[in-house]
């Protein structure tokens, strides 16, 4: 668990082809039907005329499609999304956790064992149930169901999944976390080098992180609050390379 | 003992020069400022100040709706609560909800759902708070306008903003934005709101007397003085981002150098 790969992500905000425009709701993008079509935060107009945002953001045009980037907003699941989630109920049958989205994961007591462990093991060898968390424990999870009409469903059982007992979780706006893990992780790396921290980031905006002291924790954890407010601004890389490397030479962490 | 105070109206309500009694021309708005994400806690917030109006707006959503029996199976629901200040008035406001305020949150709440997408929220609810800290005339068109800007600052997905103001008819002549002596003492009110995406009204309240065609030149004012606020909207709306934007590119350019 120290050592946390981060998924691959496209980072829209550092994309060549997204503009430093900011668009509001209601906005017109685009009269020419042509030749592009409405993308990511964006509608028609009631007549098919218009390609209109649906979102602050800002604006991209990749092919023929425009999309709005999205500068704020909330997380909702989609299946396979890495999440951080705070057990908040129990009954002998699933536990309902927290994973700041408009419903509560559902997690049942079989997906929190590894299928050979329920044959092996005598102690599992009945119906499994609740007893493996506690309310108020913090279990990185994978959401393996979403739609509309359930409640997302969990899992811990996979590679970096289970339960966290020491680190530090930070809260972020959910559609920054791309900016924050970079173009094919660029920005996590760079933060994991220059801080000795090891960093975990979830789709629901939650980040865990556990440095080797509490100064580079506290380095972290303002370089993160830094990407997340400039998250819309262009060579943020570099400028955060720059500010951790000033800060530790301020501080006089090694 | 009660201290009754008769509420004094000036005779003429506009002065001898031809101007209002604050000083405007008959088609001018009040100052108007705009900020959002004014309220570290909410999802969204939005502050505005309309000439003596002082209000708040908190956006909260989309989440579990309390009391349960209130959320929709097959939708989610928007729920505005407008409340005034005890302070905002001249008299002392008595804190419960009364009728106004209950009638002022509706209005605004079926004001603002045609812009959402409540269809892909089944079972949740967003909520606006709106808090009148100073009112003077016209709080529900100000309440309208920042409750917009809140809930675009939350990121909830919208058809377009919301921008709302007054008209109505003074001293015999036709005015914007009525103030709140305006509004009491003068001979017709008029609320209005549009929804940007499809140039439609969607609040239009009316009070007093005025003709057919006076009402019909009262729509072409609104029409003019939404369009002013329209733009000061989105640029409240962009002005959180332009400014990080280029304090960042300036202090790029500072290292650099």
């Amino acid at each position: 668990m120290e050592n946390d790969e981060e998924p691959e992500a496209d980072d829209d905000f550092e994309d060549e082809e997204t503009s430093r425009e900011i668009v509001a709701p209601g906005e017109i993008l685009s009269e020419d039907l042509n030749n592009y079509s409405p993308g990511r935060g964006t509608i028609l107009n009631k007549k098919g005329t218009k390609i209109i945002s649906v979102l602050v953001g800002l604006k991209q045009i990749k092919g023929r499609y425009i999309n709005v980037i999205p500068l704020n907003g909330f997380y909702t699941a989609h299946p396979g999304d890495k999440v951080i989630a705070i057990v908040v109920d129990k009954n002998p049958v699933k536990y309902r956790c927290d994973i700041n989205a408009k419903y509560p994961g559902i997690l049942k007591p079989k997906n929190t064992i590894k299928v050979n462990k329920k044959r092996r093991r005598g102690k599992y060898r009945d119906k499994p149930d609740t007893e493996m968390y506690e309310i108020g424990d913090v279990l990185v999870a994978k959401v393996i169901s979403a739609d509309r009409l359930n409640d997302p469903e969990l899992t811990t059982v996979g590679k970096y999944l289970g339960k966290r007992t020491d680190g530090i979780i930070i809260q972020i706006d959910p559609p920054k976390v791309p900016r924050v893990i970079g173009r094919s992780g660029s920005m996590i790396k760079q933060l994991k080098k220059h801080t000795n921290c090891s960093i975990f980031v979830t789709q629901n905006g939650r980040i865990w992180l556990k440095g080797p002291s509490i100064e580079n924790e506290r380095l972290a954890i303002e370089a993160i609050y830094k990407i997340e407010r400039e998250a819309h601004t262009q060579g943020l890389t570099d400028r955060i390379e720059e500010f951790i490397k000033s800060e530790k030479e301020k501080r006089g962490i090694e | 003992m009660t201290l009754l105070i008769q509420d004094e109206y000036p005779e003429k309500l506009f002065r001898d020069d031809g101007k209002r009694l604050d000083g405007r021309d008959p088609f001018e708005l009040r100052p108007i400022k705009m900020e959002v994400d004014v309220i570290k806690n909410a999802d969204g917030s939005a502050y505005i100040e309309w000439g003596n109006n002082k209000i708040f707006a908190s956006v909260y959503g989309p989440r579990e709706v309390h009391p349960h029996h209130l959320a929709k199976p097959d939708r989610g629901i928007l729920r505005v609560f407008y409340r005034m200040a005890t302070f905002s008035v001249f008299d002392r406001k008595r804190p419960a909800p009364g009728r106004r305020e209950k009638e002022i949150s509706m209005i605004i709440s079926d004001c603002l759902e045609p812009v959402l997408f409540l269809e892909l929220y089944p079972g949740t609810s967003f909520e606006i708070f709106i808090e009148v800290v100073d009112a003077d005339g016209g709080t529900r068109c100000a309440s309208t306008t920042v409750a917009a800007l809140a809930l675009a600052d939350a990121g909830v997905p919208m058809r377009s903003l919301v921008t709302s103001c007054a008209v109505g008819k003074i001293g015999g002549q036709l005015v914007t934005d009525l103030s709140g002596i305006e509004d009491k003492a003068g001979e017709a009110d008029l609320p209005t709101a549009i929804t940007w995406f499809n140039d439609e009204l969607s609040l239009l309240q009316f009070d007093g007397q005025i003709s057919q065609s006076e009402l019909e030149k009262c729509l072409d004012m609104a029409k003019d003085a939404l369009d002013k606020i329209y733009s000061m909207q989105l640029d409240a709306l962009k002005r959180k981002y332009i400014k990080i934007q280029e304090d960042a590119e300036n202090q790029g350019g500072a290292t650099e150098e």
